[in-house]
Protein backbone atom coordinates (compact mmCIF):
# COMPACT_ATOMS: atom_id res chain seq x y z
CA UNK A 1 0.00 0.00 0.00
CA UNK A 2 1.49 3.12 -0.80
CA UNK A 3 0.12 4.82 1.82
CA UNK A 4 2.24 8.16 1.40
CA UNK A 5 1.30 9.24 -2.02
CA UNK A 6 -0.55 12.27 -2.19
CA UNK A 7 -3.75 12.00 -4.04
CA UNK A 8 -4.96 14.94 -3.61
CA UNK A 9 -3.02 18.28 -3.08
CA UNK A 10 -5.41 21.56 -1.86
CA UNK A 11 -3.52 24.96 -1.86
CA UNK A 12 -5.38 27.80 -0.16
CA UNK A 13 -8.39 26.78 -1.95
CA UNK A 14 -11.16 29.58 -1.35
CA UNK A 15 -14.83 30.32 -2.52
CA UNK A 16 -16.54 33.68 -2.67
CA UNK A 17 -20.04 34.31 -4.26
CA UNK A 18 -21.60 37.32 -4.92
CA UNK A 19 -25.20 37.92 -3.65
CA UNK A 20 -27.79 40.44 -3.19
CA UNK A 21 -26.32 42.78 -0.41
CA UNK A 22 -21.96 41.42 -1.52
CA UNK A 23 -19.88 39.25 -1.90
CA UNK A 24 -20.33 35.91 0.75
CA UNK A 25 -17.63 33.76 2.08
CA UNK A 26 -18.35 30.36 1.51
CA UNK A 27 -14.71 29.12 2.75
CA UNK A 28 -11.75 30.39 3.96
CA UNK A 29 -8.58 29.52 2.47
CA UNK A 30 -7.66 26.17 3.04
CA UNK A 31 -4.87 23.89 2.28
CA UNK A 32 -4.50 19.84 3.04
CA UNK A 33 -2.85 16.87 1.56
CA UNK A 34 -4.39 13.84 1.20
CA UNK A 35 -2.89 10.70 1.20
CA UNK A 36 -3.40 7.82 -1.48
CA UNK A 37 -5.98 5.48 0.21
CA UNK A 38 -6.71 7.72 3.13
CA UNK A 39 -10.27 7.69 4.68
CA UNK A 40 -11.26 11.66 5.99
CA UNK A 41 -14.37 12.73 7.64
CA UNK A 42 -15.27 16.10 7.32
CA UNK A 43 -17.58 17.13 9.95
CA UNK A 44 -19.15 20.63 10.81
CA UNK A 45 -22.18 22.28 10.53
CA UNK A 46 -24.27 23.79 8.68
CA UNK A 47 -22.77 26.45 6.30
CA UNK A 48 -19.35 25.37 7.40
CA UNK A 49 -18.32 24.91 3.40
CA UNK A 50 -18.02 21.49 4.01
CA UNK A 51 -19.94 20.76 1.03
CA UNK A 52 -18.37 23.19 -0.64
CA UNK A 53 -15.06 21.89 -0.15
CA UNK A 54 -16.57 18.19 -2.14
CA UNK A 55 -17.88 19.97 -5.07
CA UNK A 56 -14.78 22.26 -5.33
CA UNK A 57 -12.44 18.74 -5.31
CA UNK A 58 -15.18 17.25 -7.77
CA UNK A 59 -15.08 20.17 -10.11
CA UNK A 60 -19.16 20.42 -9.68
CA UNK A 61 -17.77 24.03 -8.89
CA UNK A 62 -14.81 26.45 -9.71
CA UNK A 63 -12.53 27.86 -6.67
CA UNK A 64 -12.14 31.60 -6.18
CA UNK A 65 -8.98 31.26 -5.69
CA UNK A 66 -6.13 28.57 -4.75
CA UNK A 67 -5.26 25.02 -6.55
CA UNK A 68 -6.53 21.21 -6.41
CA UNK A 69 -4.43 19.32 -7.80
CA UNK A 70 -5.61 15.43 -7.81
CA UNK A 71 -3.16 13.11 -9.09
CA UNK A 72 -5.30 10.92 -11.05
CA UNK A 73 -3.08 10.65 -13.97
CA UNK A 74 -5.64 12.25 -17.29
CA UNK A 75 -8.54 10.47 -16.12
CA UNK A 76 -12.03 11.22 -17.57
CA UNK A 77 -13.69 11.07 -14.22
CA UNK A 78 -11.52 11.02 -11.02
CA UNK A 79 -14.02 11.26 -8.80
CA UNK A 80 -17.18 8.76 -7.77
CA UNK A 81 -19.42 11.19 -5.61
CA UNK A 82 -22.52 9.65 -3.56
CA UNK A 83 -25.25 12.82 -2.67
CA UNK A 84 -26.94 12.94 0.17
CA UNK A 85 -29.55 11.88 -1.52
CA UNK A 86 -29.18 9.12 -4.15
CA UNK A 87 -30.19 10.71 -7.10
CA UNK A 88 -30.94 7.27 -8.78
CA UNK A 89 -32.26 7.36 -12.46
CA UNK A 90 -36.27 6.45 -11.52
CA UNK A 91 -36.96 4.83 -14.78
CA UNK A 92 -33.83 2.22 -14.68
CA UNK A 93 -33.52 -0.70 -12.71
CA UNK A 94 -30.90 -0.92 -10.34
CA UNK A 95 -28.44 -2.68 -12.52
CA UNK A 96 -29.04 0.17 -15.43
CA UNK A 97 -28.54 2.57 -12.84
CA UNK A 98 -25.45 0.95 -11.41
CA UNK A 99 -24.07 0.49 -15.17
CA UNK A 100 -25.00 4.19 -15.94
CA UNK A 101 -21.83 5.83 -15.86
CA UNK A 102 -20.32 2.75 -17.93
CA UNK A 103 -22.79 2.78 -20.55
CA UNK A 104 -22.34 6.48 -20.90
CA UNK A 105 -18.08 5.73 -21.63
CA UNK A 106 -18.99 3.64 -24.00
CA UNK A 107 -17.91 0.35 -22.25
CA UNK A 108 -19.19 -2.56 -23.84
CA UNK A 109 -22.44 -3.86 -22.68
CA UNK A 110 -21.41 -7.32 -21.58
CA UNK A 111 -18.33 -5.72 -19.34
CA UNK A 112 -20.52 -2.95 -18.04
CA UNK A 113 -23.03 -5.98 -17.02
CA UNK A 114 -20.15 -8.13 -15.18
CA UNK A 115 -19.16 -4.96 -13.21
CA UNK A 116 -22.05 -3.50 -12.65
CA UNK A 117 -23.47 -6.78 -11.09
CA UNK A 118 -20.11 -7.24 -9.12
CA UNK A 119 -20.44 -4.01 -7.29
CA UNK A 120 -23.97 -5.26 -6.67
CA UNK A 121 -23.15 -7.89 -4.51
CA UNK A 122 -20.14 -5.81 -3.06
CA UNK A 123 -22.69 -3.16 -1.73
CA UNK A 124 -25.10 -5.99 -0.81
CA UNK A 125 -28.25 -5.56 -3.18
CA UNK A 126 -28.13 -9.32 -4.54
CA UNK A 127 -31.69 -9.93 -6.16
CA UNK A 128 -32.67 -6.47 -6.55
CA UNK A 129 -30.96 -5.76 -9.65
CA UNK A 130 -33.86 -5.86 -11.67
CA UNK A 131 -35.90 -3.61 -9.13
CA UNK A 132 -36.61 0.24 -9.83
CA UNK A 133 -35.38 2.36 -7.15
CA UNK A 134 -38.86 3.56 -6.24
CA UNK A 135 -39.40 -0.29 -4.89
CA UNK A 136 -36.16 -0.21 -2.57
CA UNK A 137 -35.45 1.50 1.27
CA UNK A 138 -33.44 4.35 1.35
CA UNK A 139 -30.49 2.25 2.62
CA UNK A 140 -31.27 0.30 -0.32
CA UNK A 141 -31.17 2.89 -2.84
CA UNK A 142 -27.65 4.55 -0.99
CA UNK A 143 -26.19 1.32 -1.66
CA UNK A 144 -26.81 1.50 -5.28
CA UNK A 145 -26.21 4.89 -5.66
CA UNK A 146 -22.87 3.89 -3.57
CA UNK A 147 -22.31 1.22 -6.30
CA UNK A 148 -22.37 3.35 -8.94
CA UNK A 149 -20.35 6.18 -8.02
CA UNK A 150 -17.53 2.93 -7.78
CA UNK A 151 -18.61 1.74 -10.95
CA UNK A 152 -15.99 3.57 -13.52
CA UNK A 153 -13.37 2.60 -10.52
CA UNK A 154 -12.54 6.28 -9.64
CA UNK A 155 -9.39 6.38 -6.82
CA UNK A 156 -11.32 9.03 -4.86
CA UNK A 157 -14.96 8.35 -3.83
CA UNK A 158 -15.95 11.75 -2.12
CA UNK A 159 -19.84 11.41 -0.20
CA UNK A 160 -21.76 14.69 0.92
CA UNK A 161 -23.59 13.62 3.70
CA UNK A 162 -24.22 10.30 2.51
CA UNK A 163 -25.92 8.48 5.39
CA UNK A 164 -27.69 11.74 7.05
CA UNK A 165 -31.74 10.61 5.27
CA UNK A 166 -31.59 7.12 6.79
CA UNK A 167 -32.39 5.69 10.31
CA UNK A 168 -29.78 5.37 12.61
CA UNK A 169 -29.40 1.37 12.75
CA UNK A 170 -29.34 1.11 9.22
CA UNK A 171 -26.68 4.15 8.85
CA UNK A 172 -24.31 2.03 11.73
CA UNK A 173 -24.82 -0.67 9.34
CA UNK A 174 -23.87 1.53 6.60
CA UNK A 175 -21.09 2.67 8.30
CA UNK A 176 -19.63 -0.74 8.55
CA UNK A 177 -20.25 -1.97 5.13
CA UNK A 178 -18.86 1.66 4.14
CA UNK A 179 -15.51 0.47 6.24
CA UNK A 180 -15.05 -2.85 4.29
CA UNK A 181 -16.00 -1.84 0.68
CA UNK A 182 -13.29 0.77 1.68
CA UNK A 183 -10.57 -1.85 2.88
CA UNK A 184 -11.24 -4.11 -0.30
CA UNK A 185 -11.34 -0.91 -2.62
CA UNK A 186 -8.55 0.78 -1.53
CA UNK A 187 -10.25 3.68 -2.59
CA UNK A 188 -9.32 7.67 -1.31
CA UNK A 189 -12.42 8.27 0.95
CA UNK A 190 -13.44 11.49 1.53
CA UNK A 191 -16.91 12.19 3.45
CA UNK A 192 -18.56 14.66 4.55
CA UNK A 193 -21.06 14.53 7.80
CA UNK A 194 -22.91 16.30 10.59
CA UNK A 195 -22.47 13.18 13.15
CA UNK A 196 -18.97 13.39 15.18
CA UNK A 197 -19.49 9.88 16.10
CA UNK A 198 -19.28 8.49 12.72
CA UNK A 199 -16.50 10.83 11.58
CA UNK A 200 -14.14 9.53 14.40
CA UNK A 201 -15.65 5.98 13.77
CA UNK A 202 -14.69 6.18 9.55
CA UNK A 203 -11.76 8.54 8.99
CA UNK A 204 -7.94 7.96 9.78
CA UNK A 205 -7.96 11.95 9.96
CA UNK A 206 -11.17 13.86 10.77
CA UNK A 207 -11.29 17.49 9.17
CA UNK A 208 -13.09 19.90 11.92
CA UNK A 209 -14.74 22.92 10.31
CA UNK A 210 -16.34 25.47 11.37
CA UNK A 211 -19.15 27.96 9.94
CA UNK A 212 -19.46 32.02 9.18
CA UNK A 213 -16.97 32.00 7.21
CA UNK A 214 -16.54 28.51 6.43
CA UNK A 215 -12.87 27.59 7.36
CA UNK A 216 -10.96 24.51 8.67
CA UNK A 217 -10.44 24.70 12.07
CA UNK A 218 -8.15 21.86 13.16
CA UNK A 219 -7.17 18.08 11.65
CA UNK A 220 -7.05 14.92 13.90
CA UNK A 221 -5.60 11.95 13.67
CA UNK A 222 -7.46 9.32 14.21
CA UNK A 223 -4.92 6.44 15.99
CA UNK A 224 -7.82 3.77 16.16
CA UNK A 225 -6.75 0.19 15.63
CA UNK A 226 -8.63 -1.27 11.77
CA UNK A 227 -10.46 -3.02 11.23
CA UNK A 228 -13.19 -1.20 13.38
CA UNK A 229 -16.23 -2.36 15.08
CA UNK A 230 -18.10 -2.30 17.71
CA UNK A 231 -15.58 -2.94 19.73
CA UNK A 232 -14.29 0.52 18.70
CA UNK A 233 -17.26 1.82 20.03
CA UNK A 234 -16.37 0.81 23.50
CA UNK A 235 -12.78 2.43 23.08
CA UNK A 236 -12.09 5.16 26.06
CA UNK A 237 -9.68 6.51 22.75
CA UNK A 238 -12.92 6.57 20.34
CA UNK A 239 -14.69 8.61 23.42
CA UNK A 240 -12.29 11.12 23.86
CA UNK A 241 -12.26 11.80 20.28
CA UNK A 242 -15.36 11.82 20.32
CA UNK A 243 -15.92 14.56 22.96
CA UNK A 244 -12.82 16.31 21.51
CA UNK A 245 -14.71 16.78 18.11
CA UNK A 246 -17.68 17.94 20.06
CA UNK A 247 -15.44 20.67 21.68
CA UNK A 248 -14.27 21.91 18.60
CA UNK A 249 -17.38 22.41 16.96
CA UNK A 250 -18.94 24.06 20.29
CA UNK A 251 -16.13 26.67 21.04
CA UNK A 252 -16.88 29.87 18.71
CA UNK A 253 -14.20 29.73 15.67
CA UNK A 254 -14.09 33.05 13.57
CA UNK A 255 -15.99 35.06 15.75
CA UNK A 256 -12.36 37.32 16.90
CA UNK A 257 -13.30 39.49 14.07
CA UNK B 1 -56.92 -9.62 -13.89
CA UNK B 2 -60.30 -10.11 -12.00
CA UNK B 3 -60.62 -6.66 -12.19
CA UNK B 4 -60.09 -6.34 -15.55
CA UNK B 5 -62.16 -8.81 -16.75
CA UNK B 6 -65.27 -6.95 -14.66
CA UNK B 7 -64.23 -3.81 -15.95
CA UNK B 8 -64.85 -5.16 -19.47
CA UNK B 9 -68.12 -6.46 -18.37
CA UNK B 10 -68.98 -3.00 -17.22
CA UNK B 11 -68.34 -1.73 -20.65
CA UNK B 12 -69.92 -4.70 -22.49
CA UNK B 13 -73.46 -3.98 -20.52
CA UNK B 14 -72.94 0.28 -21.44
CA UNK B 15 -72.86 -0.32 -24.56
CA UNK B 16 -75.41 -2.81 -24.83
CA UNK B 17 -77.96 -0.22 -23.08
CA UNK B 18 -76.85 2.47 -25.46
CA UNK B 19 -76.92 0.29 -28.28
CA UNK B 20 -80.60 -0.76 -26.70
CA UNK B 21 -82.03 3.10 -26.31
CA UNK B 22 -80.78 3.63 -29.41
CA UNK B 23 -82.93 0.35 -31.12
CA UNK B 24 -85.58 1.83 -28.80
CA UNK B 25 -85.60 5.22 -30.27
CA UNK B 26 -85.81 4.10 -33.76
CA UNK B 27 -87.73 0.85 -33.84
CA UNK B 28 -90.84 0.95 -31.29
CA UNK B 29 -90.52 4.61 -30.78
CA UNK B 30 -90.74 5.52 -34.19
CA UNK B 31 -88.34 8.17 -34.75
CA UNK B 32 -88.12 8.78 -37.95
CA UNK B 33 -84.99 7.50 -39.87
CA UNK B 34 -83.58 11.23 -41.27
CA UNK B 35 -83.48 12.04 -37.43
CA UNK B 36 -82.27 9.13 -35.99
CA UNK B 37 -81.46 6.08 -38.27
CA UNK B 38 -81.74 2.25 -36.45
CA UNK B 39 -78.49 0.86 -35.56
CA UNK B 40 -78.97 -1.53 -38.35
CA UNK B 41 -79.52 0.96 -41.29
CA UNK B 42 -75.93 2.67 -39.39
CA UNK B 43 -74.86 -0.38 -39.64
CA UNK B 44 -75.38 -1.44 -43.34
CA UNK B 45 -74.26 1.66 -44.17
CA UNK B 46 -70.72 1.17 -42.71
CA UNK B 47 -70.72 -2.30 -44.02
CA UNK B 48 -71.32 -0.98 -47.63
CA UNK B 49 -68.27 1.98 -47.40
CA UNK B 50 -66.52 -0.70 -45.75
CA UNK B 51 -66.70 -3.07 -48.65
CA UNK B 52 -66.24 -0.71 -51.23
CA UNK B 53 -63.22 0.71 -50.16
CA UNK B 54 -65.00 4.30 -49.90
CA UNK B 55 -64.48 3.96 -45.87
CA UNK B 56 -60.87 3.10 -45.31
CA UNK B 57 -59.77 5.88 -47.88
CA UNK B 58 -61.67 8.28 -45.42
CA UNK B 59 -60.27 6.50 -42.73
CA UNK B 60 -57.18 6.57 -43.37
CA UNK B 61 -56.28 10.44 -44.58
CA UNK B 62 -57.46 11.08 -41.30
CA UNK B 63 -55.52 9.13 -39.35
CA UNK B 64 -52.83 9.95 -41.32
CA UNK B 65 -53.11 13.56 -40.92
CA UNK B 66 -53.58 13.27 -37.58
CA UNK B 67 -50.62 11.09 -36.73
CA UNK B 68 -48.27 13.22 -38.89
CA UNK B 69 -49.87 16.31 -36.82
CA UNK B 70 -49.48 14.64 -33.71
CA UNK B 71 -45.85 13.71 -34.43
CA UNK B 72 -44.72 16.55 -35.65
CA UNK B 73 -46.22 18.48 -32.95
CA UNK B 74 -44.47 16.66 -30.24
CA UNK B 75 -40.65 16.95 -31.78
CA UNK B 76 -41.45 20.79 -32.29
CA UNK B 77 -42.83 21.23 -28.78
CA UNK B 78 -40.31 19.16 -27.16
CA UNK B 79 -37.68 21.24 -29.38
CA UNK B 80 -38.99 24.41 -28.46
CA UNK B 81 -39.53 23.93 -24.84
CA UNK B 82 -36.22 22.33 -24.37
CA UNK B 83 -33.99 25.16 -25.92
CA UNK B 84 -36.24 27.96 -24.19
CA UNK B 85 -35.30 26.14 -21.01
CA UNK B 86 -31.77 25.91 -21.95
CA UNK B 87 -31.35 29.11 -22.69
CA UNK B 88 -33.12 31.51 -20.77
CA UNK B 89 -32.29 34.71 -22.77
CA UNK B 90 -34.05 33.16 -26.08
CA UNK B 91 -36.96 32.11 -23.46
CA UNK B 92 -37.74 36.35 -22.92
CA UNK B 93 -37.60 36.58 -26.74
CA UNK B 94 -39.86 33.89 -27.62
CA UNK B 95 -42.59 34.46 -24.73
CA UNK B 96 -44.27 36.70 -25.81
CA UNK B 97 -45.26 35.82 -29.47
CA UNK B 98 -45.87 32.20 -27.64
CA UNK B 99 -48.14 33.57 -25.68
CA UNK B 100 -50.47 35.25 -28.64
CA UNK B 101 -50.05 32.35 -30.36
CA UNK B 102 -51.56 30.25 -27.52
CA UNK B 103 -53.95 32.35 -26.35
CA UNK B 104 -55.34 32.63 -30.20
CA UNK B 105 -57.85 30.64 -30.91
CA UNK B 106 -56.46 28.24 -33.43
CA UNK B 107 -59.91 26.92 -34.71
CA UNK B 108 -60.70 30.44 -35.64
CA UNK B 109 -57.27 30.59 -37.58
CA UNK B 110 -58.32 27.59 -39.64
CA UNK B 111 -59.94 29.49 -42.35
CA UNK B 112 -56.58 31.36 -42.45
CA UNK B 113 -54.75 27.78 -42.66
CA UNK B 114 -56.76 26.96 -45.55
CA UNK B 115 -55.91 30.56 -47.37
CA UNK B 116 -52.35 29.94 -46.86
CA UNK B 117 -51.66 26.59 -47.31
CA UNK B 118 -54.46 25.37 -49.77
CA UNK B 119 -57.16 22.69 -49.95
CA UNK B 120 -54.92 19.84 -49.89
CA UNK B 121 -52.70 18.14 -46.58
CA UNK B 122 -50.60 20.91 -45.83
CA UNK B 123 -53.21 23.15 -44.37
CA UNK B 124 -55.02 19.97 -42.42
CA UNK B 125 -51.71 18.63 -40.90
CA UNK B 126 -50.65 22.30 -40.03
CA UNK B 127 -54.02 22.96 -38.01
CA UNK B 128 -53.43 20.10 -36.11
CA UNK B 129 -49.83 20.59 -35.81
CA UNK B 130 -51.13 24.00 -33.91
CA UNK B 131 -53.23 22.48 -31.88
CA UNK B 132 -50.93 19.44 -30.53
CA UNK B 133 -47.70 21.70 -30.33
CA UNK B 134 -49.29 24.08 -27.21
CA UNK B 135 -50.39 20.99 -25.06
CA UNK B 136 -47.07 19.40 -25.59
CA UNK B 137 -44.62 22.45 -25.19
CA UNK B 138 -46.38 23.69 -22.09
CA UNK B 139 -46.27 20.20 -20.34
CA UNK B 140 -42.77 19.86 -21.89
CA UNK B 141 -41.45 23.15 -20.48
CA UNK B 142 -43.07 21.95 -17.23
CA UNK B 143 -41.27 18.94 -17.46
CA UNK B 144 -37.70 20.14 -18.00
CA UNK B 145 -37.93 22.81 -15.74
CA UNK B 146 -38.57 20.33 -12.71
CA UNK B 147 -35.20 18.58 -13.02
CA UNK B 148 -33.99 17.72 -10.20
CA UNK B 149 -30.16 20.15 -9.78
CA UNK B 150 -29.03 16.96 -8.74
CA UNK B 151 -29.45 15.26 -12.21
CA UNK B 152 -27.52 18.07 -13.66
CA UNK B 153 -24.52 17.52 -11.13
CA UNK B 154 -24.53 13.73 -11.93
CA UNK B 155 -24.83 14.69 -15.68
CA UNK B 156 -21.71 16.98 -15.41
CA UNK B 157 -19.41 14.86 -12.80
CA UNK B 158 -19.83 12.15 -15.58
CA UNK B 159 -18.79 14.60 -18.41
CA UNK B 160 -22.27 13.58 -20.33
CA UNK B 161 -22.22 15.22 -24.00
CA UNK B 162 -25.94 17.62 -24.93
CA UNK B 163 -26.93 14.20 -26.72
CA UNK B 164 -26.52 11.76 -23.56
CA UNK B 165 -27.76 14.07 -21.56
CA UNK B 166 -31.24 14.85 -23.40
CA UNK B 167 -32.11 11.30 -24.13
CA UNK B 168 -30.75 9.80 -21.13
CA UNK B 169 -31.48 12.51 -18.29
CA UNK B 170 -33.69 15.07 -19.43
CA UNK B 171 -36.27 13.92 -21.36
CA UNK B 172 -37.36 11.02 -19.75
CA UNK B 173 -37.35 12.60 -16.46
CA UNK B 174 -39.67 15.31 -18.83
CA UNK B 175 -41.89 12.50 -19.96
CA UNK B 176 -44.70 12.39 -17.30
CA UNK B 177 -45.35 16.13 -18.12
CA UNK B 178 -44.96 15.99 -22.16
CA UNK B 179 -47.45 12.80 -21.80
CA UNK B 180 -50.10 15.12 -20.03
CA UNK B 181 -49.53 17.39 -23.10
CA UNK B 182 -49.92 15.09 -25.63
CA UNK B 183 -53.50 13.26 -24.21
CA UNK B 184 -54.65 16.82 -24.41
CA UNK B 185 -52.85 17.08 -27.68
CA UNK B 186 -54.69 13.75 -28.96
CA UNK B 187 -58.18 14.81 -28.34
CA UNK B 188 -57.74 17.96 -29.80
CA UNK B 189 -55.97 17.03 -33.05
CA UNK B 190 -58.89 14.78 -33.74
CA UNK B 191 -61.33 17.36 -33.60
CA UNK B 192 -58.15 19.77 -35.82
CA UNK B 193 -58.16 17.02 -38.34
CA UNK B 194 -62.19 16.51 -38.73
CA UNK B 195 -62.70 20.39 -38.77
CA UNK B 196 -59.68 20.67 -41.66
CA UNK B 197 -62.17 17.98 -43.46
CA UNK B 198 -65.00 19.96 -42.71
CA UNK B 199 -63.90 23.36 -44.53
CA UNK B 200 -61.78 22.06 -47.26
CA UNK B 201 -60.68 18.87 -49.54
CA UNK B 202 -62.31 15.47 -50.88
CA UNK B 203 -61.36 12.94 -48.62
CA UNK B 204 -61.65 12.25 -44.46
CA UNK B 205 -64.46 11.36 -42.08
CA UNK B 206 -64.50 15.15 -41.52
CA UNK B 207 -65.17 15.51 -45.93
CA UNK B 208 -67.45 12.06 -45.74
CA UNK B 209 -69.90 13.28 -42.62
CA UNK B 210 -70.71 17.03 -44.12
CA UNK B 211 -71.08 15.27 -47.89
CA UNK B 212 -73.92 12.91 -46.07
CA UNK B 213 -75.66 15.28 -44.29
CA UNK B 214 -75.43 17.77 -47.89
CA UNK B 215 -77.09 14.92 -49.35
CA UNK B 216 -79.57 14.03 -46.67
CA UNK B 217 -77.92 10.79 -46.09
CA UNK B 218 -78.10 10.28 -42.08
CA UNK B 219 -76.85 6.58 -42.10
CA UNK B 220 -74.11 7.24 -43.98
CA UNK B 221 -73.65 10.47 -41.60
CA UNK B 222 -74.08 8.17 -38.60
CA UNK B 223 -71.38 6.10 -39.98
CA UNK B 224 -69.24 8.48 -40.17
CA UNK B 225 -69.74 10.13 -36.66
CA UNK B 226 -69.55 6.58 -35.07
CA UNK B 227 -65.91 5.77 -37.02
CA UNK B 228 -64.98 8.93 -35.80
CA UNK B 229 -65.45 7.95 -32.23
CA UNK B 230 -63.59 4.61 -32.85
CA UNK B 231 -60.74 6.86 -34.06
CA UNK B 232 -60.77 8.55 -30.69
CA UNK B 233 -60.95 5.44 -28.78
CA UNK B 234 -58.04 3.90 -30.57
CA UNK B 235 -55.67 6.36 -30.32
CA UNK B 236 -56.44 6.64 -26.69
CA UNK B 237 -56.14 3.42 -26.49
CA UNK B 238 -52.78 3.47 -28.33
CA UNK B 239 -51.60 6.28 -26.00
CA UNK B 240 -52.29 4.65 -23.03
CA UNK B 241 -50.30 1.63 -24.25
CA UNK B 242 -47.20 3.84 -24.88
CA UNK B 243 -47.78 5.10 -21.14
CA UNK B 244 -47.71 2.73 -19.35
CA UNK B 245 -44.78 1.34 -21.25
CA UNK B 246 -43.07 4.50 -20.79
CA UNK B 247 -44.00 5.31 -17.65
CA UNK B 248 -44.30 2.05 -15.78
CA UNK B 249 -41.39 3.64 -13.80
CA UNK B 250 -43.81 5.51 -12.04
CA UNK B 251 -45.70 3.55 -10.26
CA UNK B 252 -48.68 1.69 -10.38
CA UNK B 253 -51.59 3.01 -12.13
CA UNK B 254 -54.52 0.96 -11.76
CA UNK B 255 -57.64 0.98 -15.06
Amino acid sequence: MAQSERMIDIAGVHKTFVADHGTVTALEPVSITIREGEFISIVGPSGCGKSTLLRLISGLDQATGGSITLDVSGRKRPVGFVFQEPVLLPWKTIVDNVRFPLDTAGVARAQGDKTALDLIKMVGLAGFEKALPRQLSGGMRQRAAIARALSDDPPILLMDEPFSAVDLMTRDNLNDELLRIWQSTGKTILLVTHSVDEAAYLADRVMVMTARPGKLKCVHNVELARPRGEQTKLDPAYHALVAQLRRDLRTPAGEAH
Amino acid sequence: MNRRFSAAVDYTLALGVLLFVWWFATGPMALPAFLLPSPLRTWNALVTIALTGELWRHLGFTLQNIVLGLILGCIAGIAIAYVMTRFPRLAVWLDGPLVILQTAPKIALAPLFVVWFGFGVLSKIILIFSLVFFPVFVGAVAGFRTLDPKMKDLSKLLGLSAVQRFRQIELPAAMPEIFVGLKIGAVQALVGAVLAEWMSGKVGLGYLMTFASATYKTPLLFAAVLMTVVLGLVLHVALTILERRLLSWKGAKNG
